[in-house]
């Protein structure tokens, strides 16, 4: 167990850890993080930026120059000190200041990819690529969406071979929790494979392909044409 | 008020600006951003029922939260309190040594590999 000083007036040191779910509007973030854990609210106030003036309807609020964010996150407890926070990141780009401050420590992130609409994911594999933020892909396999071969969905998305890309269903809590173990045990393989330098050695798919020019995407941005599955 | 306008009800959230409750401050007084995941807790300085006389009730009342160890991510949801706003108010409280931070790592720095195994073990686990 890691070295939490007790002052005393707390038991057991409670040690607490952050897992970001991504993926585009609707494709189960709040299910797969209800699947599992009790789901609380989050609000912040936030400072409105440049990015949302034209998209956040100021009429009549001239003067606001706040803008209230409202999100969900679950709380897992794993025995007596063990607490896993799922984060489901908010979706729109003009949030993106979360995804910084959610991604700050992280223990790594889950993209839920939702196969009838695999460019929402693109944001989100491309963030946490930058960030160098281990992750996985997980295929929410929804009822009436063409099931894929996950090979095919990793291909589409242009994955490092080393990320896991694992089919799921949001619903179940057996299949989220293999989710989650899914996700612990890549960071864990991708810390023992690199050494020490985890961080350094996980770049290491940056050099598969160009780097893109800052401010844009190397894969198409969402609503862009799909790529061809299968 | 045009008479258009419809009453607010509780969905429409507080009606006071979120930042009155903190005099207006949006940073926290010692200048470091608690992160949403970092563990605080009431420190035992906590004397008698005067002891909180000075402190406004949101800050009370995020004392009262913090008897057992604490996120910040717990604490604003639980008051339904803005994420910036807590950050400023559980600050005040760190300044004054009524909180104490619990951290079992530095904010931002990652897990250690001791510590993954053992959440891997609480997963499998569940």
């Amino acid at each position: 167990m890691g070295s939490a000083p007790s002052d005393g007036s707390a038991g057991v040191p409670l040690a607490a850890f952050k897992v970001l779910v991504a993926g585009g509007f609707g494709a189960g973030k709040t299910t797969l993080v209800g699947a599992i854990s009790e789901v609380r609210p989050l609000h912040t106030e936030e400072a409105l930026t440049r990015a949302s003036v034209g998209t956040d309807d100021l009429t009549g609020v001239g003067n606001k120059t706040t803008t209230t964010v409202a999100m969900d996150f679950g709380r897992l407890t794993m025995g007596t000190h063990l607490v896993l926070y799922l984060f489901g990141t908010p979706g729109q780009e003009r949030f993106w200041f979360m995804w910084d401050e959610l991604s700050f420590g992280a223990l790594g992130a889950v993209v839920l990819a939702d196969t009838r609409r695999l460019g929402d994911c693109f944001p989100s594999v491309d963030y946490f690529e930058k960030r160098q933020l281990p992750f996985i892909v997980a295929i929410n396999c929804f009822d009436g969406a063409p099931h894929y071969d996950p090979e095919d969905v990793r291909i589409a998305l242009d994955l490092d071979p080393r990320v896991p890309a694992v089919l799921c269903d949001a619903r179940h809590r057996d299949s989220v929790k293999q989710v989650l173990i899914t996700l612990v045990e890549h960071v864990l393989a991708s810390r023992i494979k690199n050494g020490a330098g985890a961080a350094a050695a996980r770049s290491g798919s940056q050099a598969l392909r160009p780097k893109p020019p800052k401010g844009s995407h190397a894969r198409p941005k969402s609503g862009a044409p799909q790529p061809e599955l299968g | 008020m045009p008479a258009g306008d419809k009453w607010v009800d509780r969905n429409a959230g507080p009606v006071v600006r979120p930042y009155a409750l903190t005099g207006g401050r949006t940073r926290p007084a010692s200048g470091t951003v608690l992160d949403l995941i970092t563990v605080i807790v009431a420190s035992s300085l906590v004397l008698g029922p005067d002891d909180s006389l000075g402190l406004s009730p949101e800050h009370r009342r995020i004392l009262g939260l913090c008897r057992g160890p604490a996120t910040v991510a717990d604490v604003a949801s639980t008051t339904a309190l803005p994420l910036g706003v807590v950050r400023v108010l559980v600050a005040d409280l760190i300044g004054q040594g009524r909180v104490t931070v619990l951290a079992a790592r530095p904010a931002g720095e990652e897990p250690s590999t001791a510590m993954l195994k053992e959440v891997l073990n609480g997963l499998r686990a569940l």
